[in-house]
């Protein structure tokens, strides 16, 4: 993967270890197995997408593109409870519909994909839609780019 | 591959870059071919028939109207794959372009963001919308599968007119229960939940994102462009259907 730009020159402000955790949104880890990958799930469960057009820079996907994949938010002034093996420093955000404020991790906001009906699946790995690519996106802040195999499934924690 | 062959991969790749505002950018010179026809006439004249006027519900169902077109055009592809003629290519790229831009990029979300969690919030039709919901995301990927393998390069090989086959015939066989069952159980039920004064805000609502998505007139234009891809195929004369009388 090779980035557009370093972290300090994107979008996505690195959450202060000041603010104070909101425990109702969580980041974790999940292992998928389909894709041999782990990969950031919320705290439900649900897989976490990067949209290739935010280019690590800005919210783009709003609007009709944010009813099928709804962003992962947490109100103004707070941060993400993180689980194991999500990496705090990658953690920041950027500004959201309203007044809340869309997680990203290693500057890419953060999604959810509305058509992924069960936690621990991510059917909408690696399709083209809403006008750009979506991806699984690792602990280590890489998109992940496999197509690997339909609607498969996760578990939870890192192998 | 002919040099005609490979002008028209070159042409579908710029469709393919470009796909995000064929369906706005393209509708004037894609109207052409319903220039003076009677549905393009209509649609041509029924510029505001999506407006904040027409119900939400039945906006979506309008929306059906174009998929179900496209389902058609995707049986006649596969008429033609089935007789061993020549791919219609171009008919099966632009359908699948309707799908993916409208359908997927537009249709599907007014129901994943307004519909269904309507619903579900009232505890109505939870499975079924968890299997609509499924169902979308296995349409997506056939249409990937369509639109990656419709290409004169594409078609020109067995297993690419195979898959390509198959996606079309699992996306209708699909797609004709999906879109029944929304119009005469799903939208029903919404409708029933909502006062008409949210009805009302909510057409206001998708018209709006529409013309923001795709700029005015989009669904006349979308009807246009579907007319277009009916003629070149040879099904867009509606009176062609009608069986002969039976014989007494």
């Amino acid at each position: 993967m090779v980035l557009a730009c370093g972290l300090s020159a994107c979008g996505g402000s690195p959450a202060p270890d000041s603010l104070p955790v909101t425990k109702t949104v969580q980041l974790k880890v999940a292992y998928f197995p389909g894709f041999h990958t782990s990969a950031l799930v919320d705290g439900a469960g649900y897989a976490l997408y990067i949209f290739a057009p935010d280019n690590r820079e800005a919210v783009t996907c709003t609007a009709t593109c944010a009813l099928t994949w709804p962003p992962l938010t947490v109100p103004a002034g707070t941060r993400p409870q993180l689980g194991p093996g999500v990496k705090a420093s990658l953690v920041g955000s950027d500004a959201g519909p309203g007044r809340s404020r869309v997680v990203t991790y290693n500057g890419w906001p953060l999604y959810t994909y509305t058509d992924d009906v069960q936690p621990a699946t991510a059917t909408g790995q690696a399709i083209d839609l809403n006008g750009g690519a979506w991806y699984l996106i690792g602990p280590d802040g890489s998109p992940f780019k496999s197509a690997g195999q339909s609607n498969a499934g996760a578990s939870g924690g890192t192998p | 591959m002919t040099t005609a062959g490979g002008a028209q991969d070159q042409a579908q790749r710029s469709r393919l870059v470009s796909r995000r505002t064929l369906l706005v950018g393209g509708a004037a010179a894609l109207a052409v071919g319903a220039a003076g026809t009677e549905i393009g006439n209509l649609a041509t004249s029924g510029s505001t028939v999506t407006s904040s006027s027409t119900p939400p519900d039945v906006d979506l169902m309008e929306e059906h109207g174009v998929l179900k077109r496209v389902l058609l055009i995707y049986q006649e592809a596969l008429r033609r794959l089935d007789g061993q003629q020549p791919p219609p290519v171009d008919a099966i790229h632009d359908g699948a372009l309707i799908i993916h831009d409208f359908i997927e990029g537009f249709h599907e979300p007014l129901e994943e963001g307004y519909v269904f969690p309507r619903l579900r919030s009232a505890g109505q039709l939870t499975g079924t919308i968890d299997t609509l919901l499924l169902q979308h995301a296995r349409g997506r990927e056939r249409t990937q599968i369509i639109l990656a393998g419709a290409t004169a390069q594409g078609m020109a090989t067995s297993s690419t007119r195979q898959q390509v086959a198959g996606a079309m015939t699992a996306f209708i066989a699909m797609y004709e229960p999906h879109e029944a069952r929304e119009d005469t159980v799903v939208f029903p039920a919404f409708r029933a939940l909502l006062t008409t004064e949210q009805l009302d805000g909510m057409a206001a609502t998708f018209a709006d994102l529409q013309r923001r998505q795709f700029g005015p007139a989009a669904f006349a234009a979308m009807v246009r462009h579907v007319a277009t891809i009916e003629q070149s195929l040879g099904i867009y004369e509606l009176d062609q259907f009608t069986p002969p009388a039976v014989a007494p």
